[in-house]
């Protein structure tokens, strides 16, 4: 029984190190079962959601809550003071194995503090990895954080077991890490996610040529960022993720708008509405990826910042009224997804359902398209149905967002909506 | 000819009960198990019998007029608790054989609308349930998992079980519809089987354990700066979780 306490401790301490990290997919890669146990869907599955409306698909856990480092925004840097404590890689097997069988968890997540050295903290999860997949033969899903500075030959271990792999990169700007995280070089963390990226791409290409190649990084790789903790604008984050996901080709960059955990008086006072500022980011971040937009047609220098009351697409749109409105009859698939409420799989209703016969007013209802700020900006047969019209100095009141009652607190976190079918469409985080 | 039609509620009964009456292109006033009358007390239920053979002619027809995805719907408004689904199901083909395969594409028929609402409702919830079904170890070496849906899910999850979790011996019971999924670990595959709707299992000590475990996780994982309690309910609806181990 003491045993069975003791492990409750520290799991409730290495989960609570962890639970800040926010990165939640367990999607985009596909382990089939043989003869062992588990497999990873290509689509993910929410297990259950917190009282924060997260959702919980994989068990998020610290291997260790020691560290070496004194990053200023972390709980675990070595100058505060807390009770450290350390899970043997025989027991983060044993717990993922025992949560996976009863259908808790979907896989893994395992990040860390930094132990003795980051080779050395690399091993730890390497083992742990290695534990699961050979001993339990374990096919779920597994996301692996990688430790800045960890030698490559690790790196490469890693991302042999692992399905996606990460390091984060936490501040958008070189001063901004050599402010709050002395002991990390950006290098050190461009260094391993600029190696990840061309094992991907060398893997691929070898895997073309043979299917016996052993997968490397098959959900490939992502990061995360804190938001607000410095200085940094929108359009230099935003700006930055269009760059990670065209040069590095990241899956996703994940945004974490600044909590403060620990006093320390390089840190700001908790910004104004944090929360609603990494919303807009994650709406931004679905435009880049989904819907064709660029950083320079979202932000420009005049206007660095995301509008707090409008999503971004809408606030696009607003400047770009000539274009409107569209009708929808005739609107290529690409300008379909620039109308503001109208999202990738409306978008794709739309397209199939037109085949059949134009489209009325109420046949998009019927098709399950919101039309609460989409009718300000279409046609539908020649019709125009906004209350107001396009040219109108009421438009912009009427698109304005009403705050959510109880502050920016109550906003519906990005992450924590279902992920039916594919992630493209139904992770919906910023779907517009 | 209108009229109400009884079968036997399988999947293979419906289908002998379209292929007789799709040639004659009418809609009936019912289709059901047990269909309700109509006022008219001189009309009687006609009952159809399940005929294989009859439903083996008329499947090529099916999938020669179907998309593979407007069947897959009429597979799962089926497996719908919903008193009209064989209507639903009927006044569909009926679309289907007048304009062929094209009515994969007309969403917004009134035809076609309220079988797709229905088939995304059942659809949306056996996906939940892949992540809602919760196991327990019970002695005798088996792990036992109690439900109880909307919608009769069971054929739409059991595969994804199946390869999941094709090393340990289980069960998922569906305490709503009286029906349960076994899955048979020598033989390798699982078997749909009338159950009582109660059930009691015996758990391990382990059992025990690891549900005290995954509480602590759960409630440690929640930041309480971002609390959000109706989002939550949005997600995990108070009727699923007195099966859900986090919320006991
Ligand atoms: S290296 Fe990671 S765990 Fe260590 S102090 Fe910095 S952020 Fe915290």
């Amino acid at each position: 029984m003491a045993v069975a306490t003791e492990m409750m401790d520290k799991l409730k301490i290495l989960a609570e190190g962890a639970k800040y990290d926010v990165s939640c997919s367990s999607s985009g890669s596909f382990r089939r079962n043989k003869d062992g146990i588990g497999n990873a869907a290509s689509c993910g599955i929410c297990h259950t959601w917190t009282s924060d409306g997260r959702c919980v698909s994989l068990l998020k856990v610290l291997m260790t809550n020691s560290c070496i480092f004194d990053c200023a925004y972390c709980v675990n840097r070595r100058s505060n003071d807390v009770q450290r404590v350390l899970l043997t890689p025989a027991e983060v097997a044993e717990l993922t194995i025992g949560f996976y069988r009863r259908n808790y968890i979907e896989g893994l997540f395992l990040s860390t503090g930094v132990v003795r050295s980051p080779d050395y903290t690399m091993e730890l999860l390497i083992e742990a990895v290695r534990t699961l997949r050979e001993q339990y033969r374990f096919n779920g899903y597994i996301h692996l954080k990688l430790v800045p500075g960890a030698d490559p030959l690790l790196v490469q271990q890693a991302g042999l077991l692992a399905d996606r792999v990460s390091v984060n990169l936490e501040l958008p700007t070189r001063e901004g890490l050599a402010l709050l995280a002395p002991d990390k070089s950006r290098d050190a963390v461009i260094g391993p996610m600029r190696q990840v990226n061309s094992l991907i791409t060398i893997n691929r290409a070898e895997r073309k040529e043979s299917r016996k190649v052993a997968r490397f990084a098959p959900a490939g790789q992502s990061t995360q960022l804190i938001v607000g903790a410095t200085k940094e604008t929108d359009r230099q984050i935003v700006t930055l993720s269009e760059q990670l996901y065209q040069r590095m080709e990241l899956k996703r960059v994940y945004y974490s708008a600044f909590i403060p955990v620990v006093a320390d008086t390089r840190l700001p006072a908790l910004p104004n509405s944090p929360l609603r500022r990494e919303h807009r980011l994650y709406q931004a971040d679905w435009l880049l990826r989904y819907y064709g937009f660029s950083a320079q047609e979202l932000l420009d220098e005049e206007r660095p910042n995301l509008e707090t009351d409008l999503d971004p697409k809408t606030g696009w749109a607003l400047r770009h009224l000539e274009l409107f409105p569209v009708e929808i009859n005739g609107a290529d698939y690409e300008v379909l997804l620039r109308i503001p409420g109208i999202g990738v799989r409306s978008a794709q209703r739309i397209v199939r359902a037109r085949r059949q016969g134009h489209l009325s007013m109420d046949d998009l209802a019927k098709l399950g398209v919101v039309l609460k700020r989409a009718r300000y900006f279409i046609t539908a047969r020649g019709r125009y149905a906004g209350e107001c019209a396009i040219d109108s100095t009421l438009l912009r009141s009427r698109l304005l967002e009403t705050p959510a009652k109880k502050g920016a607190a109550q906003l519906e976190l990005p992450f924590s909506r279902p992920q039916a079918s594919d992630e493209a469409i139904s992770l919906i985080s910023g779907e517009l | 000819m209108s009229g109400v039609y009884r079968y036997d509620g399988s999947f293979s009964g419906l289908l002998t009960v379209m292929a007789r009456l799709l040639p004659q292109r009418t809609v009936p006033d019912a289709i059901g198990i047990d269909p309700p009358q109509q006022q008219s007390l001189f009309c009687e239920a006609i009952d159809v019998a399940t005929d294989e053979r009859l439903v083996e002619q008329f499947w090529p027809e099916l999938i020669a007029r179907l998309t593979p995805g407007c069947l897959h719907r009429i597979r799962q408004v089926f497996l719908a608790d919903y008193p009209e689904r064989e209507l639903l199901i009927c006044r569909y083909l009926l679309l289907a054989w007048e304009k062929g395969r094209g009515v994969a594409g007309m969403l917004a028929h009134p035809q076609v609308a309220p079988l797709w609402k229905l088939a995304q409702q059942v659809g949306h919830e056996a996906h939940r349930y892949l992540g809602f079904v919760r196991f327990q170890e019970v002695n005798g070496g088996f792990y036992y998992s109690a439900i109880a849906p909307d919608h009769r899910i069971l054929p739409l999850i059991a595969s994804h079980f199946a390869a999941r979790f094709s090393d340990q011996q289980w069960v998922i019971h569906d305490q709503n519809h009286g029906e349960g999924i076994v899955y048979d670990l020598r033989q390798r595959h699982w078997l749909l089987l009338p159950m009582e709707r109660h059930a009691k299992p015996d758990l391990t000590p382990d059992e025990e354990h690891f549900q005290q475990l995954w509480r602590s996780y759960f409630t440690t994982l929640a930041i309480d700066e971002r609390q959000n309690l109706r989002l939550q309910q949005g997600k995990v609806p108070l009727k699923v979780r007195p099966w859900l181990v986090e919320f006991g």
